[in-house]
């Protein structure tokens, strides 16, 4: 249990560690895909308002500090979500 | 590689949210009868790795960056179903928080990174160390299965895109050589960082290499 503790533990500084080097040195993403997509003349049809488009809180776009806290704060919401999926899968096999 | 809302034809969303509904049905299943008490943090340190990864952007060719997928390396250390379940999360949390790949899509999102990115990588990888248990066999069947899963899903997406003849009227060739052509770069990428991340793995901490892998039985799953 101490040794899962520890691994979540780097994982996290490792992660955030992505995130700061993702923020401030390589935040420009143009995909592929949206480059053969805006080459062909395709455009996207949403169905559905993110609360954070592209990654970033309206009125603090380009802002390097909120980007980070954004990246660090949603790598602990996944860290989170899939360890309690992985619970409640493993609490199926208790019950069973 | 995240196919936004709009791309692909609602024909073809749908049969991609069947296809991997199939794949997410027996991950869930067998996830739910062998994931044990060390692999659950392991995978949501190496998920929550991977969605950060996702974050940073190297340039490549043309003016376009790309991304760590991650899959791969997910495959190799906990099974296919596991990355699969890894990459569900990390591609629903993207489409619902940020608008990083569409709703109508997701199943197709799913199925190229979570699927073929994932089993094609471990499938690759598996038959590499059956022939040869040597450190180069290993790094040989991380790197070549990371690229070639990497390009297959590139080849999917642009299979989708290309056979969505009302919302993508450029056909198929067009599609899937323009995908292909940039993801070649990208594999290799891919497969060097997963090389990299196996030859660490298995030079400090084998014990995680070594633990039993969520994977279908004729892939040798527990």
């Amino acid at each position: 249990m101490a040794g899962g503790r520890r691994l979540l533990a780097f994982g996290l500084v490792l992660s955030i560690a992505f995130v700061m080097v993702g923020v401030l040195g390589f935040s420009n993403s143009v995909e592929t895909l949206d480059q053969v997509a805006e080459h062909l003349g395709a455009t996207e049809s949403p169905v559905w308002s993110p609360p954070i488009p592209d990654y970033e809180i309206h009125g603090f776009e380009g802002n390097a500090t909120a980007n980070i806290a954004i990246g660090i704060v949603f790598t602990v919401v996944v860290l989170v979500s899939t360890y309690a999926v992985g619970k409640s899968l493993r609490s199926f096999k208790s019950r069973a | 590689m995240h196919i936004p809302d709009g791309f692909l034809d609602l024909s073809i969303c749908s049969v991609m949210y069947v296809a991997t509904a199939i794949f997410w049905i027996f991950a869930f299943r067998k996830a739910s009868r062998v994931l044990n008490e060390k692999q659950i943090p392991l995978m949501a340190t190496l998920t929550a790795m991977f969605f950060a990864a996702q974050m940073m952007n190297y340039p490549i060719i043309g003016g376009t960056t790309a991304h760590l997928l991650g899959g791969p390396i997910l495959a190799m250390t906990l099974g296919p179903y596991a990355g699969l379940i890894s990459m569900t999360i990390i591609l629903l949390i993207q489409a619902l928080l940020f608008g990083d790949g569409g709703i109508t899509t997701f199943g197709a999102n799913v199925w190229n990174m979570g699927v073929i990115g994932v089993f094609v990588p471990y499938i690759v990888y598996l038959l590499a160390t059956r022939m040869s248990r040597s450190r180069s066999g290993l790094l040989l069947g991380a790197f070549a299965g990371a690229l070639i899963g990497d390009v297959l899903a590139a080849v999917f997406a642009g299979l989708e895109l290309g056979l969505s003849t009302l919302s993508f009227p450029y056909g198929v060739s067009i599609a899937v050589t323009a995908m292909a052509t940039h993801h070649l770069i990208i594999g290799i990428g891919e497969g060097i960082v997963t090389a990299i991340i196996i030859s660490m793995l298995q030079r400090t901490r084998q014990d995680l290499l070594q633990l039993p892998k969520l994977s279908p039985s004729w892939l040798g799953g527990t």
